[in-house]
């Protein structure tokens, strides 16, 4: 696995990321320019498809926090689904979770974010 | 009216000390305290400018908390000795004049921006959290001394802020920290599960290499294996990795010392060690994956990521790594052992699924924990009826297996018994049946195990062909299957027939039982030679012999040993006469006839009724020969006599006449002296 990429669709006023490789210092960078592109069009929703981002460290935590603290500031919302045992432990020991979702599937994300 | 504005000012000190009270209250982090705060001290003293500044002991800096009527921003250097100097202010404050000269630097120049002339030291016990910097009044006035002491009221407040803030901020850095740890504990014990739960070598490397590179922030990671009778070292598994194809030597210094050491190593720029070339990267972390004194790998991780860029890993991170590579080394060794294992197993499996001998485990308590494909046929039950069963259930109709095992159990020593009856399946079945103990490399004994060879199709063609061929030529017979062809085929033998000649007139003499013994003599005498000659009996019809040479098994003496045969048999009728004489009984008189040629042999018969057999034109001359030869005479075909002669003396008889031959066939009686 190397080489961070991403993808960016919409589903109403939901962002959805589909992430591949590792959620570190490159790959969070990218998903937050993604993030922030996004939120200066006006949308406030975001879900992240991690199925392809098995490894996540604590660099790329922070950053999805300071996606989460701006977020906050415009009422938004972040949201995960699709993601490993690990990572889901990760982001429950960081206190990612207490101010963003888990969710097991994008149907189930995207009506969370309704 | 000087008591009226005494009052008013009173009065205004204490709206502003209730409004500090709100903020502080509001206010939820420091920089937005200090911010009202700033602007609340500004306005109750009058002034226009002022400052607060944070003191960060690690560094020696300030940073600008809040400020008005000030440009800078950035954090600036402090004075030199900041903290001793401010101490002797504690309780006090800092008129800004020209004798305060150790205020020096960007301090300074800040102080002199906000024409500042109050700093109030912002103390919380003896450790100085910042500085509360005011501007002059308004109109150039003096600070009363109610405006200073409001002002150090408003600066406890603030220090109490700070110092507040500061404990939330350090329990909320403490608790980043925690997690962290409490996320390094939980990688440490989701391997330590993975040791139980994961046996592929791969997978486990996969597993252990992703958690290590996750949780030391790097950026990429290897984890390097020796290849086997090699000294090179191959990724075996790689994370964030573009190019593996690196050849890297086990020879290498590094690796070399890391062996020596027993330790893992950080490498940072200044190394500039040759793994740091090969590899492309400056921070470089190398742990050895070691079970026991053997190193199986070792694992490699680059760059160490902050938010600012990367960093050296530290000792902190290197105890980690290695603590992750101990718990991995564990684990791959188990996977490695449990590999090993299971191609073991498999390769007994495949031997014992292979060989004819069934082959029974019993574990201590009697019970069958394995049997083998063959020793499922030879029970012709299935590993349900089996496996889980005591052997006292499954043989309990032998009891002669039975006893074997219990004697094995009981002396711990192999125990063997051939031909047995095998009742468990058959009255027919016959096993040769060994039990041995099964004994682990401790030397303790843990079961036994049963090998059960299936011989009742060998004894069936003992007992059949044993009634019909000599034993050496049963046995040449099971010992090679291509020489056995029970199918219909034609083939060269040689045929002798006798006969008693006589005999049923005779036996009208005599009674039943010495019809049949006078017969059993004559034809165990005479069956015992031609079994010396390996003649096959194919038929005994009344006191009339069928013997055949060169079927099932031919040889190129077939017609000789025949015409030995016949020769023996007469001389062995004389002997036997003699007793017969002695006894008083009648003599007998035998007539002999051989012939050579094509036959059609196998096993002719119904279904109910079969027997191996020859027929054909030549077996019925040799039944001819057989019925004109004379009473210890022995006549042969010009096929026999032609094989023969070099080695008989041979007598030319007139030719006969046979039924079914046009022509009358040649014919010889072998001059013998029996």
């Amino acid at each position: 696995m190397s080489d961070f990429s991403l993808s960016v669709r919409e589903e109403g006023n939901t962002v959805i990321i589909e992430t591949t490789g590792y959620l570190n210092n490159v790959g969070g960078e990218k998903v937050s320019e993604a993030c922030y592109e996004k939120m200066d069009d006006g949308k406030k929703h975001f879900l992240l498809d991690l199925e392809n981002s098995k490894v996540v460290n604590s660099i790329g935590v922070s950053i999805l926090i300071e996606i989460i603290e701006k977020l906050q500031d415009v009422d938004g919302k972040l949201g995960y689904y699709n993601l490993a045992p690990i990572v889901e432990k990760t982001f429950n020991i960081m206190g990612l979770t207490k101010y963003s979702t888990v969710y097991y599937s994008e149907a189930e994300g995207l009506e969370g974010m309704a | 009216m000087v008591e009226v504005n005494a009052l008013d000012q009173l009065e205004y000190y204490l709206t502003s000390l209730d409004e500090l009270g709100e903020i502080l209250i509001d206010a939820d982090q420091s920089a937005s305290v200090s911010k009202g705060v700033l602007r609340l001290t500004l306005g109750t003293v009058m002034a226009s400018k002022g400052a607060i500044f944070l003191y960060h002991h690690e560094g020696d800096q300030l940073s600008i908390l809040a400020a008005q009527g000030l440009k800078k921003e950035a954090p600036l250097s402090s004075p030199r000795n900041l903290s001793g100097q401010c101490l002797k202010h504690r309780y006090s404050h800092i008129e800004l004049d020209e004798n305060q000269s150790w205020i020096t630097g960007e301090l300074k120049k800040c102080i002199l921006e906000l024409g500042a002339k109050i700093l109030v030291p912002l103390f919380h016990k003896d450790r100085l959290l910042g500085l509360l910097c005011v501007g002059k009044k308004f109109m150039g006035e003096s600070y009363t001394s109610a405006e200073i002491k409001i002002l150090k009221i408003i600066a406890n407040h603030l220090t109490k802020a700070l110092y507040n803030y500061e404990l939330i901020q350090n329990v909320d850095e403490k608790g980043k920290q925690l997690n962290l740890k409490l996320l390094e504990l939980e990688t440490l014990f989701d391997i330590s599960v993975a040791i139980s739960s994961v046996l592929d070598v791969d997978e486990l490397g996969e597993e252990i290499l992703w958690r290590s590179v996750g949780i030391l922030n790097a950026s990429k990671g290897m984890m390097l294996m020796p290849k086997e009778n090699s000294p090179i070292l191959e990724p075996n598994s790689s994370f964030n990795w573009e190019d593996t194809d690196v050849l890297i030597s086990k020879k290498l210094t590094i690796f070399k010392k890391i062996d020596d050491i027993k330790s893992g190593i950080i490498l940072t720029p200044e190394d500039k060690n040759s793994l740091q070339k090969k590899l492309g990267e400056h921070h470089i972390i190398i742990a050895p994956i070691r079970a026991k004194d053997n190193i199986l790998g070792y694992m490699v991780l680059c760059n160490k990521e902050t938010r600012h860029g990367v960093e050296a890993f530290t000792q902190t991170d290197l105890d980690l790594l290695s603590a992750l590579c101990n718990q991995g080394a564990v684990a791959l060794d188990n996977a490695r052992l449990f590999k090993d294992i299971t191609e073991a197993k498999q390769f007994n499996e495949s031997i014992l699924g292979s060989i004819a001998t069934g082959v029974i485990t019993l574990d201590p308590l009697g019970e069958i924990d394995s049997i083998n494909q063959a020793g499922m046929n030879i029970l012709k039950m299935n590993s349900d009826e089996t496996i889980g069963n005591h052997y006292m259930y499954l043989f309990e109709k032998d009891m002669e297996i039975i006893g074997l095992i219990q004697m094995t159990e009981m002396e711990n020593k192999i125990h063997s018994e051939i031909n047995m009856s095998f009742l468990t399946v058959s009255k027919e079945a016959v096993v040769n049946v060994s039990v041995a103990p099964r004994i682990d490399p401790g030397g303790s004994v843990r079961g036994l195990v049963i090998a059960i060879e299936d011989i009742t199709d060998v004894s069936k063609v003992k007992n059949t062909f044993k009634r019909y061929v000599s034993k050496q030529v049963v046995d040449e017979l099971l010992n090679d299957d291509a020489k056995l062809n029970l199918g219909g085929e034609e083939r060269e033998v040689t045929i002798l027939f006798s006969d008693i000649r006589g005999f049923t007139s005779m036996s009208e003499n005599m009674s039943p039982e010495n019809v049949v013994s006078t017969l059993n003599e004559y034809f165990s005498d005479m069956i015992d030679i031609v079994f010396k000659y390996n003649g096959t009996l194919d038929k005994i019809i009344g006191d009339e012999l069928m013997i055949v040479y060169g079927a099932p098994i031919s040889a190129k003496d077939d017609t000789q040993r025949a015409v030995t045969t016949a020769v023996e048999m007469q001389k062995q009728i004389t002997r036997l006469n003699k007793k017969r004489i002695k006894r008083k009984d009648i003599p007998i008189s035998a007539g002999i006839g051989i012939n050579r040629g094509i036959v059609v042999s196998g096993n002719i018969g119904s279904r109910d009724m079969m027997d191996y057999t020859v027929i054909g034109d030549t077996v019925n001359l040799g039944a001819r020969l057989c019925s004109a030869a004379g009473p210890g005479e022995i006549l042969v075909s010009s096929a026999v006599w032609k094989e023969t002669q070099k080695h008989c003396s041979y007598k030319e008889l007139e030719p006969i006449k046979v039924k079914g031959k046009k022509n009358k066939v040649g014919v010889y009686r072998i001059e013998h002296d029996g």
